[in-house]
């Protein structure tokens, strides 16, 4: 029923867009330890997997996510792999562009030299 | 990938706290990404790692249980195993009880009120009776500390003569209530209550003083210098003078230095007392004014304490002579543990009413089971579509519980705030003696409240609980609606509940008719006074003032009040009647030699008798001609003249107290109860004050009034003392009446917590049996439904179900009067002219009973009667 819905994009906080953009990364195999292990490389930060989780359930509550569950190898156990929805694409745009234009003739390496 | 078992402790955090669908992927991705770190930064590192990420994560994956509760989200990819960490099905059941509460208003309050009720009372009866009973007193290890028997009698002459030594006791100290005034310049003359002690009373309870010292031996002798020990609000009060040590204060007229200062929270014999002086003992004086307090020898117990007392007693009796048989201290020695002598007559009564809303509770948690019960009747569709869907009876029962608990909270919260008000209403409707003041409503009230609703709760989604549980496979009460009930659950742990409180309601009952018996007993005793429109002022004279000076005060402070508005008329006395035992004196009448006898006998100013409501039988009352250089005169009551006069005329025989000269009988008026109302009519004489040699300390002033209401007579007679006498100090104002009911006793004080428990306990008993009848009937309508239509007369119908709730009822009250047989005892000291075993009392408990009881079941079943036969077939 939710997914049938269309959902308007709306702002996204920090960590959301951070975690939206490393599932698209890994792509096929955002599942949570990868996603939380490319957040860790790209912005070298230690990241705990609780938070990836709650973040990423907020998400798909919201529409702006789903998940499935596959197995990548037969015996392998099965895993929860997200995927970023059209809804979420919008909102991942919509964000960057919000920025953009809030940066757009601010300099802050003036300020940060000083 | 490599695996490597995750450090003790990281996978079940993880286990625990997050869904049954992601916990093996979790930790098997952990598990691999340590066993990595492990090769490449080493154990230690690894093991610092994954202890970050499960404390890291624990605030995240707790957040989240508790929003997927409260908004229910299941992930896509959970959907075919789905189910969150455990507490998040408390959420969601939480969450559901509340809709379904707010659903059934009327159900909910009912069941709130009903457990806020038990508990409130619980509550503050408990907290109470844990502060009276178990609360330490400022003694260190009171269990050695007790009071000798005649407490208040004994005196200066005794206690120096016996003093050096008391084989089985480590000290031995003695005290007397001494009120004084305190005269600090500039500021009025006030009141302190105070104690009057032995040098060794401080010591013996053990509290070391918070500056200075105590007293040392020597300094209650009549020749030592006077010196005083402050209690801490005093010092406070006093302006916390950090050198008081050392200085003098006026007290009771006396400049006495202080010598020290007591520890905040240290009290003796009362709480309000705020200073202690160092007796003056005079090894002349024989007025027994003294209570005696004991710390016994370390390899002793209250128990073993027979030996030394009768050494003791022995020791009295080759000393002193006692002509009275009453006040005979050779007889009967005993000791008395310090707290039994504090608390007294309350221990029964506290534990009397701890057992009696102990029972409230019991009967309200039953009450609330049974509406539980019902409402498990009126889900069986839910319940067993849920069941049928594959909730397991645990979850099914954890769905009860936290309705319960939710049910407890708000009746928790509820009771709380009942019971704080109850509290105060305790306070003053329990005797609770001097202990009364260190009593103060806190904390504890609010945390006993809570516990007692969460027993209370537990309690009731226990019974339910089991009935789900017994009820086999759930689908039978599925089949339950779908047959309309016709023999299946048969209730009978309804009717077990039932009988249980209606038993506890007629116990309750039977206690209370108890105690409503002794006090209309005492209550018809006749006090030989006219109590009501009379105010009572109890008054200190300070020490300092001469014999003259004190007349002056009196023979002025009567006409003051005389003048107040509706005043009839004015006395004063030493003592009050009905205030514990009198106060007795020797007696002989001339001709007659040494009696050996003692009577009442009471000091009083002209108008007495009057403003007492006492009538004069013979002769004449005191009057203006009676002064202090006239002849003294004696006006002595009837039981007196019927003692010591038989069969001759009383009036013109002289009685001797003071002096040679005696004094003149010249009325006989009628018997008052000198002492205690239950002692009955007791030889009493009455003399002029101003014709006596000694003038007391305290008096008491009866101003009787024409007006009923008698409460602005109060203020203004206390604002016309402290106008007019400065040298007066107002101790206390009261009624005659007060005065009355006070010498009722503690039955008087209990008996309306009691009658007002006992309705609770009847409502909810009511409550009950309607509630579980009315489920009956509800169940069974289906049944009667067919027999109507079969043609059974619906009189028949009525009289099953009335018989049903008559045995219940029935049976329950035998338990209860049993039950009210063997507990009696414990109110036997409370009690005053009717048996324990009571056969009325029993009688009239069980016919309430089977009376509310009755009407309780046939509203249900006249309601059974009118069934329309074609509505109830159609409803299946």
């Amino acid at each position: 029923m939710r997914r049938n819905k269309r959902v308007d994009p709306v702002l996204l906080g920090a960590l959301e867009e951070q975690v939206m953009l490393a599932v698209i990364r890994t792509a096929e195999e955002a599942y949570g330890m990868n996603v939380r292990r490319e957040l860790e490389e790209v912005t070298e930060r230690e990241m705990t997997i609780g938070s990836v989780y709650a973040t990423l359930d907020r998400l798909e509550a919201k529409g702006l996510v789903t998940s499935n569950r596959q197995s990548l190898a037969a015996d392998a156990p099965s895993r929860r792999i997200f995927a970023v929805t059209a809804a979420g694409g919008r909102s991942l745009s919509l964000t960057r562009n919000t920025r953009d234009r809030l940066w757009k003739g601010v300099n802050v390496g003036a300020l940060s030299e000083t | 990938m490599a695996r490597r078992r995750l450090p003790f402790g990281v996978g079940a955090i993880f286990r625990i706290l997050l869904p049954i669908a992601e916990q093996d992927e979790v930790v098997a991705e952990l598990s691999a990404e340590y066993a990595d770190r492990v090769i490449r930064h080493g154990n230690a590192a690894a093991r610092r790692w994954a202890w970050r990420q499960a404390l890291g994560s624990v605030p995240a994956l707790l957040r989240r249980g508790w929003w997927r509760g409260m908004t229910g989200f299941e992930p896509q990819a959970n959907r075919l195993r789905p189910g969150g960490p455990m507490y998040e099905s408390w959420i969601i059941d939480a969450r559901y009880a509340v809709r379904h509460l707010l659903r059934r208003p009327v159900y909910a309050i009912v069941a709130v009120f009903t457990l806020a009720l038990g508990t409130a009372g619980t509550a503050a009866v408990f907290s109470l009776a844990q502060r009276i009973l178990l609360d330490p007193l400022p003694i260190a290890r009171e269990a050695q500390v007790g009071v000798l028997w005649f407490a208040g009698s004994w005196n200066e002459q005794e206690i120096l003569r016996l003093r050096p030594d008391f084989p089985g006791f480590q000290r031995m100290g003695a005290y007397r209530p001494a009120h004084a005034t305190l005269d600090v310049t500039g500021q009025p003359l006030r009141m302190v209550s105070g104690a009057a002690v032995s040098s060794e009373l401080l010591d013996l309870l053990g509290t070391p003083p918070l500056m200075g010292r105590t007293f040392k031996p020597g300094e209650d002798l009549v020749a030592a210098e006077p010196v005083a020990v402050l209690s801490y609000s005093l010092w406070k009060e006093l302006g916390s003078d950090g050198s008081i040590v050392g200085k003098t204060l006026q007290l009771g007229g006396v400049s006495r230095t202080v010598v020290g200062v007591m520890p905040p929270g240290f009290w003796f014999p009362t709480p309000e007392t705020r200073v202690w002086t160092a007796a003056r003992m005079n090894p002349a004086n024989r007025s027994g004014l003294y209570t005696l307090v004991g710390r016994i020898a370390d390899d002793q117990s209250m128990a073993t304490m027979n030996g030394p007392l009768q050494a003791l007693a022995s020791r009295l009796a080759s000393n002193f002579q006692y002509p009275d048989p009453q006040w005979d201290k050779t007889r009967h020695p005993s000791i008395e543990p310090i707290r039994d002598y504090f608390v007294g007559d309350v221990r029964p009564a506290l534990i009397a009413t701890v057992v009696a809303v102990a029972v409230i509770l019991l009967i309200a948690s039953a009450n609330v089971a049974a509406l539980v019960l019902g409402q498990i009747d009126a889900r069986a569709n839910e319940i067993g579509m849920r069941a049928t869907l594959g909730a397991t009876r645990q979850r099914l029962i954890q769905q009860l519980l936290t309705e319960s608990l939710l049910l407890g909270g708000l009746a928790g919260v509820t009771g709380a705030a009942i019971a704080a008000g109850g509290f105060t209403l305790l306070l003053q409707s329990l005797p609770l003696g001097v202990l009364a003041d260190t009593a103060k409503l806190d904390w504890r009230v609010f945390w006993s409240a809570m516990i007692a609703a969460m027993l209370a709760s537990a309690l009731v989604a226990v019974i339910p609980a089991i009935t789900l549980w017994r009820g086999g496979s759930l689908q039978s009460v599925l089949a339950t609606t779908r047959t309309g009930g016709v023999g299946s659950r048969g209730g009978s742990f309804e009717s077990a509940l039932v009988v249980g409180q209606v038993a506890l309601a007629v116990l309750v009952a039977a206690g209370a008719a108890l105690l409503i018996r002794s006090v209309v007993n005492l209550r018809a005793l006749d006090p030989g006074i006219k109590t009501d429109r009379a105010v009572v002022i109890d008054a200190n004279l300070p020490t300092r003032l001469s014999l003259a000076q004190r007349k002056l005060v009196i023979d002025a402070v009567l006409p003051a009040l005389a003048a107040l508005p509706g005043v009839q008329h004015v006395a004063a006395t030493q003592r009050l009647p009905l205030r514990s035992s009198g106060y007795n004196f020797g007696i002989s009448i001339r001709g007659r030699g040494n009696l050996n006898q003692t009577t009442a006998f009471r000091m009083v100013t002209e108008d007495y008798f009057a403003a007492m409501g006492m009538t004069i039988r013979r002769g004449r009352s005191f009057s203006s001609s009676d002064r202090p250089s006239s002849e003294r005169v004696v006006v002595i009551n009837e039981a007196l003249a019927a003692k010591f006069f038989p069969n001759e005329e009383p009036i013109g025989q002289v009685i001797v107290t003071f002096g040679d000269a005696g004094e003149r009988i010249i009325g006989v008026v009628s018997n008052a109860a000198e002492g205690r109302l239950i002692d009955g009519a007791v030889p009493a004489r009455y003399v002029l004050s101003h014709q006596m040699p000694i003038v007391p300390e305290q008096i008491s002033l009866v101003v009787r009034t024409s007006d009923t209401n008698v409460a602005p007579l109060v203020q203004a007679a206390r604002r016309t003392i402290e106008q007019e006498r400065r040298d007066l100090a107002v101790q206390e104002t009261t009624t005659l009446q007060a005065v009355f009911d006070l010498s009722v006793g503690p039955v008087g004080q209990v008996v309306t917590l009691m009658t007002l428990l006992t309705m609770l306990a009847l409502m909810l008993g009511a409550v009950g049996v309607y509630g579980v009848i009315s489920h009956f009937v509800q169940r069974r309508s289906r049944e009667f439904g067919i027999r109507l239509a079969l043609g059974q007369n619906p009189s028949r119908i009525v009289g099953r179900i009335v018989t049903r709730g008559v045995t219940l009822v029935a049976l329950g009250g035998v338990i209860g009067i049993t039950a009210a047989l063997l507990m009696s005892s414990l109110l036997g000291s409370m009690l005053y002219g009717v048996e324990a075993a009571d056969p009325l009392s029993m009688a009239g408990a069980l016919s309430v009973l089977l009376a509310v009881g009755v009407f309780a079941t046939l509203i249900p079943a006249r309601r059974a009667s009118r069934l329309d036969p074609a509505v109830i077939l159609r409803q299946s």
